[in-house]
């Protein structure tokens, strides 16, 4: 069996496992459903009249501007403690099991990772079905539909590392939670909430280099423009790096913790 | 087939330094550990916490990396070759690690697929094992609901679903209920009568001397000595008697006591007098032979026996010789790394 087809056949088990792991917590099946819907109804409601400021010409109600927002917010604040999943496996010495039988370690975050971006992607789903009931419409149709779930699953993996690399360093569920609530600020100050032009100068700038925002836009033209390449491209670029990076530390992290 | 005569497990001055840290000198774990266990052998290390035991254990199944030496598992080293090491062992740990949001079966079933038993395989499997530690009926309920004992009996089930040629157990029945052990012990039994080399590492005497065939002793990561429970017991030399005398209040026993001792002095197998709050106890080699001659010897001088008790060698005995300490006493825990502290 080649190596890559390895990697395949364990992560396929040890995914499955995650996936049991989830659903068997019936909290974990509801509030992914439920969060998103919470969301999005808030926060349509918070800021319904906030269309009719002139930052945001062309857009017809704020529910279409908010729901790409609030996928990449939702996904943003799920993955925040996905680290804790492989403290709990260490902690209780299953990681350890694991790796006494001939898996390979990135078998193990595979894992974790591939269910997570299901997970990502279903609570996507659900703000865009909520959207679309109350209304909105989505300019690239199903096609777009389908890319903007891929991308809110890619997003949550390559983002998953926020919460990975200080579970594995510090070895710590609280610690873990904390450090990961360090970075909310950037979800806040993306254009989650409120276009680029009616922020201030200095936000604006910051904004250039915010990965997040880069990904809401994307988002956010296969909406409500159509497939709008360089602006995609844009995002899949902000996600790549975002999961080299990250999924880099984390590698390392894990790797320090196994060795 | 492996020659029999081959050990399944060779160990060369193995050494294991864990490197300090600010606050930490460094700790010298394993300290030159050299042995072997021939094929289908129960194996096991006899120490306190603290010892080295799992340590070695670790270093053997491939989770932990030696500072230096050569350890070669069913033929393979296990730096060099750890991923067909891991094809070949199987390891029950310390702490019970199974996947507790799973059921018993699905927990088996996970290490199966990934040692890639075939699925039609790996069901037959499953039935037996599960039936095997007496699981058959709860094999379809979470895991997290089981009792400890349960929960030790699918951590060994898992250890075994590929059919390993070396079973690891590291303390196995940590934290059991006496009962429970025993159920255990006869698992163990059964699994090493069906081909498979144990080894084994507990500080329970009791454990030891009930399913090693051969035992080494370990304390601060050296080995003490090596034999079987008989031998090593037989190499103590004596048996231990305890009398229990008659005399009124401290002086009479202190009176009686001063008796004892000058009444056996010259008398050849009583190796040692120890003075106890109800009498003495003596060293006494091949005690039943000498046993008579002592009562004899004590008839008179208003020495009255009012008790008399006779016991074996145990493995703690032989613990201490060899270590200068007792089991018991050296229950140093370790405190568990949380990483920053």
């Amino acid at each position: 069996m080649s190596a890559l087809a390895a990697v395949g056949w364990e992560a396929r088990w040890l995914g499955l496992r995650t996936i049991r792991r989830f659903y068997r917590v019936p909290a974990n099946p509801v509030s992914i459903v439920l969060f998103p819907l919470i969301q999005l109804f808030v926060f349509s409601q918070l800021f319904k009249d906030i269309v009719q400021l002139p930052g945001f010409a062309g857009e017809s109600s704020y529910l279409a501007y908010l729901a790409p927002g609030q996928i990449v917010f939702t996904v943003f604040f799920a993955v925040s403690w996905i680290g804790g999943n492989l403290l709990y496996d260490y902690r209780s010495g299953f990681l350890d099991k694991l790796r006494v039988a001939p898996v390979n370690r990135y078998s193990i975050l595979a894992g974790e990772l591939v269910p997570l971006f299901l997970e990502c992607a279903v609570m996507a789903g659900t703000i865009l079905a909520l959207s679309v009931l109350l209304g909105a419409q989505i300019a690239t149709g199903l096609p777009g539909a389908i890319l903007i779930l891929v991308i809110a699953g890619a997003f949550g993996v390559a983002w998953s590392g926020v919460s990975f690399v200080p579970a594995l360093i510090t070895k710590n569920e609280q610690a873990t939670g904390t450090l990961s609530l360090l970075l909310f600020p950037i979800a806040f100050m993306s254009t989650a909430f409120v276009p680029v032009a009616l922020m201030p100068d200095w936000l604006q700038t910051v904004n250039r280099f915010n990965p997040i925002s880069y990904v809401i836009e994307a988002i956010r033209v296969l909406m409500s423009v159509g497939f709008d390449w360089p602006i995609i491209g844009q995002a899949a670029v902000a996600i790549v790096i975002l999961g080299v990076l990250l999924q880099g530390a984390t590698l390392a992290a894990f790797r320090r913790l196994t060795n | 087939m492996t020659n029999a005569s081959r050990p399944v497990i060779e160990v060369a001055d193995l050494v294991k330094v864990y490197p300090g840290g600010r606050k930490a000198e460094p700790v010298r774990a394993v300290d030159g550990i050299t042995f072997s266990v021939g094929e289908g052998e129960f194996f096991g290390f006899l120490g306190p916490n603290g010892a080295g035991k799992t340590t070695t254990i670790r270093i053997l199944a491939t989770l932990l990396r030696s500072t230096s030496g050569r350890a070669v598992v069913a033929g393979h080293d296990v730096a060099r070759d750890p991923a067909v090491v891991r094809r070949l062992v199987g390891f029950a740990m310390q702490t019970v690690a199974i996947d507790i949001m799973g059921t018993g079966r699905e927990n088996l079933e996970l290490i199966g697929r990934l040692h890639r038993v075939p699925g039609p395989e790996l069901r037959r499997r499953v039935d037996e094992l599960l039936e095997l530690m007496g699981l058959a009926e709860v094999g379809g309920k979470l895991a997290g609901t089981y009792s400890g004992g349960m929960k030790r009996r699918l951590d060994l089930a898992s250890a075994l679903v590929h059919r390993p040629a070396v079973l690891f157990l590291d303390e196995p029945t940590e934290g059991l209920d006496p009962q429970s052990r025993t159920t255990l012990w006869e698992e163990l039994l059964r699994v090493r009568a069906a081909g498979t080399t144990m080894f084994l590492t507990t500080h329970y005497m009791e454990e030891a001397d009930r399913l090693c065939d051969r035992l080494a002793i370990i304390d601060h990561g050296r080995i003490a000595v090596e034999g079987s429970p008989a031998e090593l017991k037989r190499g103590i030399g004596s048996d231990t008697v305890s009398l229990t005398l008659g005399g009124d209040g401290a002086d009479g026993l202190a009176a009686a006591q001063e008796s004892v001792d000058r009444l056996l002095a010259g008398f050849e197998p009583v190796a040692s007098l120890e003075r106890t709050a109800v009498g003495v106890t003596l060293a006494v080699r091949d005690a039943h032979a000498a046993i008579p001659e002592v009562l004899r010897r004590l008839d008179g001088d208003g020495v009255r026996v009012a008790g008399l008790s006779m016991a074996e060698p145990t493995l703690d005995d032989v613990f201490l010789r060899h270590t200068g300490t007792r089991i018991r006493q050296e229950a140093a825990d370790r405190p568990i790394d949380m990483g920053w502290m």
